[in-house]
Parts: structure tokens; sequence; C-alpha cells
């Protein structure tokens, strides 16, 4: 069988070299290559991955062997607990190397901090390689490290080795989108590995009396299936691996199997002094145990040789006897020999034996640890655990812990839990008549009901806020409620009322002394200024930026960085570019996952309009496929794609701009509707179909006009034009638009050049009717790859070679009484020359439908009923394209 | 999966090396493709092999470009097809 070893990231394991483990010497020899280069200063990152039981660990274990004893290996575990420890594998770590880490990660430092110190240790002393355990169950600051690590692999110089369960990931699943990340990463190599073939488990079958056939049919191939059927010494294959294992245990005697109950309850591996704690006599079993191969020994602890084998006896424990064990493990557990209490273990094994006060108790400490960490993830699961025993508690306790999850789960983007938990938290506090609480409740809804696109009721819950606490609130929290007014207005461009609830937010966040109040409103006002074309509202936000990223206020440094994308790819103010960089760095390092693809969204807008089609398709292509439900965001990437599409001639450009469409339904906002209209806009300019233009922009237009939406004015009115829709228009025009719509080419083109926008420059280039401008416009075109622009152009070109063509498709309405537009007056000089339809279908490269369209509006425009009435029409009244 | 048929034009014309050099360029192009999800069905070729129409399977249009920049390879025109043969209405 042929082997095929592809360079940059894959390595596919082909077959047929037996040594120790079977099958596995390509893998090791892409480890042992990995480590090699590692050694001479260029860091690599190995994924392991496969099905549970393909033998991951084995392997790594065998490479660790293997290792010169110079290296120093360091490995971490990530743990099957339901809401895992935030951080575990580096508490792991931490552990064996001490130090300066081991201090940051008992103070609960945040997962940059401790990556940083991570990366100092790895480069001091001993080369290193860093292997990280079933990192399908990482928590969410640990993904974060994962994550970092592999994209800085080849400078930080290390091996660092993960493995993962590659079966049974959900789409989802954290784990995929930061895999799919590293995917182009420079250092990063994936290692799937592949079930033993037939030859191998016959090989392995040869002296048990076991059929190779049914041991292969039954186990496909793998290898811990394979294993367990050959130790539990049985001539007949059983048909699950459950079978295997439990067979087994009945094998043992009654104190092993009590023994073996107690080290199933506790995931991945049970501490020497725990095990002494919950299994009383049955320890004197252990070496039994231990000789058998069902535990194996690892310093001060005991586990069993594979997951699945504990989960197989973990499953097959006793309900009442499980939860006996679960309370002794509790009670040990609060009494640690080395005075750390592990909350997230405390929560597992506290709602294992449904003691309701302990989960309460360790679970509500467990999510404050994880949310100082940065595993918001995993605060808002262990919130979630305590609220199931929330009837213990007092309601405003209850409310307290509600409004906790509320918070975790938006940061995490679950808005659909953030808003009913918040909701119903206020539910209480009004209950109780805490009107101060509902206040400061409302204003915090009225922002995630916007971000779960319930517009409308954002807008109302930030009102209600402002009337609650203008009765009963101190200063700080009537300027939280004007901050969080003046913020829904902003999204909504109304300047005015933005800035009028702005001022005195500010004012009152200032008298008060409360920062985080008075940085957000910065922000606000800095974006509604910006909005209305003012440069300084820029200066705001960075300063409020800079503000919040010293007082460490993340999520207000994340919206900072937000605004200066949108108000930058608003007003084509490609400078931001850098600071979208700034941001998206802050983001990763943060955890800040989907505020970053917010910036990619609008990254992608900018490239568009730069020109840079490939990074923009790159750029989209990335944000959609991140599954992530936030309408706004996807509404973003998807008509950067559809309007890339209509620009290149690529097929399918109208199902991502349906699903924008449909995305932006309900929605009053400009930024949720104008990116759509736009993008329909220019799709009815190539069709040439004034009416289709019309219908899509329609009411945006008036909305943009009201709010004095400049940019959005000009480039609606713009395509609207090139789409045959004859208006005047004009004032509250961002300029370069306002200069092509006069009728201004050279001016416009040059604007648009100093801007850095190709597309349209060249667009204004081809307009100018001059044949050295048409050039320039052709290149340029070809160049951005728009080929059904460029082809245009072209043809105009050709045109003017052979015929005295005048200035190209563009609408003029002074020798034009009758109102044609340009396309319609095209369609009408080859009416003259008799052709058909579908001629001219050909000729300008339409659809014959549509040009059956221009047909029928230019015989109504000329009052005529046939195409030969319409010439002659034509010719009497002085129109004519000749003109 | 849509299909697609990708028309390029090689103003030199197009020389794939034969043998073992040329099964290597094939097989880096397929892995190439394989990371996007694209999948290269077949092309067909003019006589004066400065034209090719290369059939793809690919989750977008974009996915096309993307394996097409990586591979050195240009794309004219990029259209989405659906197969129909003479067998089809029998």
């Amino acid at each position: 069988m042929a082997r095929l070893t592809i360079r940059g990231g894959v390595v596919v394991v082909a077959l047929d070299l037996a040594t120790g483990l079977l099958e596995r010497d390509q893998a090791l020899e892409a480890l042992n290559e990995a480590f090699a280069l590692s050694r001479r200063g260029t860091g690599r990152m190995v994924l392991v991955s496969g099905d549970a039981g393909i033998g991951k660990s084995a392997l790594v274990r065998e490479f660790c062997s293997q290792l010169p004893t110079s290296a120093r290996t360091l490995v971490g575990w990530c743990d099957g607990l339901r809401t895992p420890r935030p951080l575990g594998p580096l508490v792991d770590i931490a552990a064996e190397v001490g130090g300066h880490l081991e201090q940051l990660i008992l103070a609960g430092e945040s997962a940059p901090v401790v990556l940083d110190a991570l990366v100092d240790e790895l480069g001091s002393g001993a080369q290193t390689v860093v292997v990280l355990e079933d990192v399908h169950w990482a928590d969410g600051a640990t993904m974060d490290i994962l994550g970092l690590l592999g994209r800085r692999a080849e400078q930080i110089g290390s091996l660092v080795i993960a493995t993962y369960r590659s079966d049974g990931l959900a789409r989802e699943h954290p784990l995929r989108i930061v895999v799919g990340d590293l995917a182009t990463a420079p250092g990063v190599v994936r290692l799937p590995l592949e079930p033993l073939s037939f030859k191998s488990v016959a090989e392995l079958a040869a002296s048990s009396g076991i059929d190779a056939t049914d041991l292969y049919t039954k186990t496909d191939g793998n290898p811990f299936f394979v294993t367990e059927v050959l130790a539990s010494g049985q001539t007949d294959v059983p048909d699950t691996i459950s079978d295997v294992v439990l067979s087994r245990v009945a094998r043992l005697g009654q104190p092993a199997r009590e023994l073996l109950d107690a080290v199933a309850i506790v995931p991945q591996r049970t501490e020497l002094w725990l095990l002494e704690a919950i299994a009383g006599g049955s320890l004197g079993a252990l070496d039994q145990c231990l000789e058998c191969g069902m535990l194996v020994a690892t310093d001060h602890a005991v586990g069993f040789r594979h997951e699945l084998v504990r989960q197989v006896v973990e499953g097959s424990v006793s309900p009442l006897r499980r939860v006996d064990l679960h309370r002794a493990a509790l009670d040990a557990l609060r009494a640690p020999p080395d005075g750390r209490r592990d909350f997230a273990r405390l929560a597992h094994h506290a709602e294992a034996a449904n003691d309701g006060p302990a989960v309460l108790e360790f679970a509500t400490l467990a999510a404050e640890r994880a949310a100082i960490i940065g595993s918001h993830r995993e605060a808002a699961a262990q919130y979630a655990r305590a609220l199931r025993y929330g009837d213990l508690l007092p309601i405003l306790e209850r409310a307290e812990l509600l409004e906790r999850r509320s918070l975790e789960c938006y940061l995490t983007d679950q808005h659909d839990d953030a808003v009913p938990c918040l909701e119903k938290a206020l539910e209480y506090y009004r209950e109780v008549g805490d009107a101060r609480r509902e206040g400061l409740g409302l204003s915090a809804l009225a922002i995630r009901r916007w971000c779960s696109s319930d517009t409308t009721g954002a807008v109302a819950a930030a009102a209600e806020a402002v009337s609650i606490l203008e009765g009963c609130g101190s200063s700080a929290d009537l300027a939280h409620a004007y901050a969080s007014a003046s913020s829904m207005e902003m999204n909504f461009e109304n300047a005015a009322t933005a800035l009028s609830w702005g001022e005195r937010a500010m004012a009152l966040s200032t008298e008060s002394g409360d920062l985080e109040t008075f940085v957000y409103q910065l922000n606000t006002t800095g974006t509604m200024t910006s909005l209305m074309g003012q440069p300084e509202g820029r200066d705001d936000i960075e300063r409020s930026i800079a503000l919040a990223t010293e007082a460490k206020l993340d999520v207000h440094v994340g919206r900072g960085y937000i605004h200066l994308a949108w108000t930058g790819s608003r007003t084509r103010d490609f400078t931001v570019l850098g600071r979208i960089a700034d941001g998206i760095e802050y983001c990763s390092e943060h955890g800040l996952e989907l505020w970053r693809l917010y910036l990619i969204a609008y990254r992608a807008r900018i490239e568009l309009d730069q020109g840079l089609w490939t990074e923009a398709a790159e750029s989209a292509s990335y944000v959609l496929r991140q599954s992530r439900q936030a309408p706004l965001l996807r509404i973003l990437a998807l008509t950067v794609i559809a309007v890339l599409r209509a620009r290149r001639g690529d097929p399918d450009v109208m199902s991502p701009l349906e699903e924008s469409l449909a995305l932006a339904v309900g929605k009053g906002d400009l930024q949720h509707q104008a990116p759509v209209a736009i993008a329909r806009a220019e799709m009815a300019a190539l069709a040439g179909r004034a009416d289709l233009a019309v219908e899509a922009t329609e009411t945006v237009l008036a909305m943009a006009r009201e709010r004095g939406a400049a940019w959005i004015v000009g480039e609606l009115v713009f395509w609207r034009r090139r789409a045959g829709v004859n208006e005047v228009c004009c004032d509250g025009v961002a300029e370069p638009f306002a200069a092509h719509l006069s009728g201004e080419w050279t001016r416009a083109a040059v604007l648009w050049d100093q801007l850095g926008c190709p597309y349209e420059a060249a667009l204004a280039l081809a307009d100018s009717g001059e044949d050295d401008a048409l050039r320039h416009a052709l290149v340029g075109l070809r160049q951005l790859g728009a080929q059904p622009a460029a082809a245009a152009v072209g043809r105009l070109l050709r045109q003017r070679g052979t015929r005295d063509v005048p200035r190209g498709p563009r609408p003029s309405t002074r020798a034009n009484p009758a109102g044609l537009t340009a396309r319609e007056l095209e369609v009408l000089a080859m009416l003259g020359e008799g052709l058909r339809n579908a001629e001219i279908a050909d000729r300008l490269v339409l659809s014959e439908r549509t040009v059956g369209h221009h047909v029928s509006a230019t015989l109504r425009k000329l009052q005529v009923r046939s195409r030969a009435e319409a010439s002659a029409t034509a010719v009497r009244l002085g129109i004519s394209p000749q003109n | 999966m849509p299909r697609y048929v990708v028309e390029r034009t090689f103003p030199d014309g197009l020389h794939l090396p034969s043998g073992e050099a040329g099964s290597n360029v094939r097989a880096t192009v397929v892995a190439r493709n394989a990371d996007e999800g694209v999948t290269w069905v077949h092309s067909y070729v003019s006589e004066d092999r400065e034209r090719t129409f290369c059939v793809y399977d690919a989750p977008s249009p974009e996915a096309i470009r993307r394996t097409a920049s990586r591979n050195e390879l240009p794309v004219d025109r990029i259209t989405q097809v659906s197969v129909l043969d003479p067998y089809h209405y029998q």
C-alpha cells in the first residue's frame, strides 16, 4: 500500500510496519521529527486525534519513553467532570514545575498571564515536551491557551502534544473551532490515528484461539477493544466493550469489585489518600487490581487503564452505592491533605450525591473562580448547576445567581439563555419590591436583548430602567441607566437622543466616580459622533479603550475596538485596520471570541472596499464557518460574500443575499438593514432593474436620510442611479459618491483613489467615457478580477473603436425628455437596428427576460405599442443615443 | 455539495510533467484541495493546451479560488452546473 506523506500539516499514517505498538511507526516518526525540529529552535504543536480507544495516550507514552534523558516532559490532563476544572491541565503542570507558574495558578490568574509564565518556563533550561491530554474536555481558558500555543508554536520553540477524541465532537464543540483555526498555522501538525488493519488484529489474535475475523468485525480494529478481549482470556468475542470489561470485573472477588467502584466514581485518577477515605476495607484488594492490570498506578494515584473501562464500571455501580461513594468523596475532598480545595471537583461530587447545600456552596465558588480565570462557559454551567437547587435559597439570593449566570452566558454568546435568566431575576426583584435592583437589571437586560436581536425589547427595557431609577436610584445607578439608554439610541443612530442621555450619563458617572460607566459612555458618545461624520469621535473611542485597558475592563476594551471597526468601515477610514488587528489580538488573549469575530467581519468589509478581494473572501468565509447565531455578524459576512460573487461574476449570489435578508427582518436599525439594502441595490444595478433597486432600498434610504447617515445615503443613491432610478439627490451624500453622481467623474475617481477604493475608482473612470480613462478602468477592473464590469468596459472600448458611440451606460437627462434610462437608451438603439430580444441580450450580456423588461419600459415611456413605432418616435423627439 | 466548471487560460499552454513528477504534482493539488473540502473531478483540455474546463465539487466559489491560488492555477470563470446526459430522459 502506498505511503502518503504530505508536508505542511497533515501526515496520514499508512500501514504495515510492526513494532512494540502496532502500526504506529509513522506516527512515532512524525513525533520524533517534530521533537528534532523543536530542539533546533522551531517549535511544533502536534494534534493527536482519533476515536476513543485508538491508542492516543499509548502512542504519546511510547514516544515520551524514547526521549533522551536530558529532555523534560510536562503532562497535564483535562478531566471528564461535567464541568471541567478551569485550567485543569495547567494546574497539573504547575504542580510539577512549581515556582512562579505554580504561584500564578494558585492565585487564580487568568489564561494570558498563565500562558506567559508557561512560555517563560519552557524557554528556560532543558528541552521540554508538553503533553495536554484529552483536550476535548478542556475548559474555556485551556482552549484559549491551546489556541495561542498553536498559533505561536514555532516561536515558542518547544514540542506541545495535544490529544483529543475526534469521534462524538458535536458540530459546535469549541474544540472544532480551535482546531479549524490551527489548520493553517505554520507550526501545527495533525496526526490522526487509524484503527488496526485486519492483518495486525490477526497477528495479535494468533495464539489466543480467538477467531480473527470475528474479533476484527466486532472491534473494527479498535486497539483498546482488541486488547481488552484478548486480556479477558475468553475464546469467544463479546459484542461490546461493556461486556468485555464487566466479564473481567466479575471474575475478581467482592473486595476488588468494591474497590473498582470507588475508583470509578472519581473522574480520571483517584489519589491514594482519597481512595483510602472512600474505599474503606476494600483497599486491601488494591494489589490484586494492579496485578491483573485493571488499575494502573501513577505517582500517588491510581486509575483505570482506560477511560472507557472507567465509564463501564461506573455505569454498573448501583445508584444507592453510587450516591454513598460520591458522598464519601465529597467529605474527603472538603479537607484535602494539602489544604487546597478544588471547587469544581467538590461541586461534581456534591451534585452526584444530591447534596443540595453542598452543591450551592461549591458550585458557586467554582463559578466565581472560573469567571476570574476567564473560563466563562464553565462559570455559566456551574451557576446553572447551583440553580438546579435554587429552591433551597431565599428569593434574593436566587435572583443574584440568575443575574450572574446571565452575565456569563452573555459573555459566551449564549444569548438565548442570558435573556430569560435575567428576566426571571427581575421578576423576583419585582416580587420583593426591590426597585433599584430591578432598574439596574433592566439596564443590563437592554444590552442583552439587543445582542439576541430583540431590538424593540432592548429599547423598551432601557427606557423602563431610566424611569424606575429616576425615582429611586443613586447617581451611580442613574448614570448606568442613562448610559444604557444612550447606547440603545446610538445603535439606532438617533444622534440627538443618544447624545442627550449621554451627557447626563457622563456627568453623573464623573460625579459618582464610576469609571466603568464613564468608559462605557465615552465609547458610546465617541461612536455616535463618529457616525455623524465628526472625526473627533474617534479620539473619544480611543480614550475609552485606553482607560478600559488600564482598568482591565476587558469587555469594554472589546467594545471599543468593535466601534472603531464599525465607524471606520462605515466612513471608509481604512486607517482603523491597524487597530482592528490590535483588537483581534486583544480579544484572542482575553477569550472574547464573539467580539473577535465581529472585528474580522468588519475587516472583511474593509478588505472588500480596498479591493483586497481574496482577503475579504477569506475573512468573511471564516466568520461564516463559525456556527454562531448572532444575526448582525452573519449579515456583515454574508453581504460581503454576495457582493464579491456578483463583482467577480461567480455563481450563487442569491443564497447569501437571501439569508441576510431573512436575518434582517424585523430589525429596525441601519446596522442590520443597510448592508443588505446596499448589496441588493448593487445587484439590481448589475441587472439594470430600477424596480428591484427601488423595492430593496426605499425604506432604508428614508431611514438613512433621517439619521443623516451620509455614506449610506450616498451608496444607496449611487447604485439606484446605476440601476436606472432617476432621482435628484445630492445633499446629505458622502463626497466621492456626490461627485460621481453629479457627473464629475474625474474628481470622483481621484477621491476614490485617495481613499483607496479601486473598484469605485474604476467605475468612475469608466463612466467618464474618455478612451484613456476607459483603458485605465479596464486594467484596474481586470486586476481586481471584476469580470462582468471589465467585460462591459471592454465592450465599450470595442464599440468606440468601430462606431461613433458616445459616452457609455449612464443616465443623462438633458436630451431625454421621455426619461429613458441609459440602459433603455442602449436597448432603443438596438431596436432601431432591428435586433430581436435574444440578440440584444447577447450584446449586452443580460438575460432575455431583463431585456424584455427594458423593452416594455421603453415602449411605455415613449407611449407607443410596437418596436418600429418606438424607433420612429425616438428619432422624431430627437432622442437618440447618437446625441 | 455544488458542482462547478472552472475555466482557465494558460497563455503558454498547460504542460504537466509525466511519470512520478507529474503524479506528485497531482497528489499535492489533491491534498491542498482536501484541506478546503474541494474535490477535483476531472478536466477537459483544449487541443492547443491553452484552455481548460475543470469540473469540481466544492462548498463555495471562494473555496475554489482559494485552492486555485494555493495551487497557482488561474481562474477565468466559475459556473455552477448540474449534470445532464443523453440517458437522462430514457
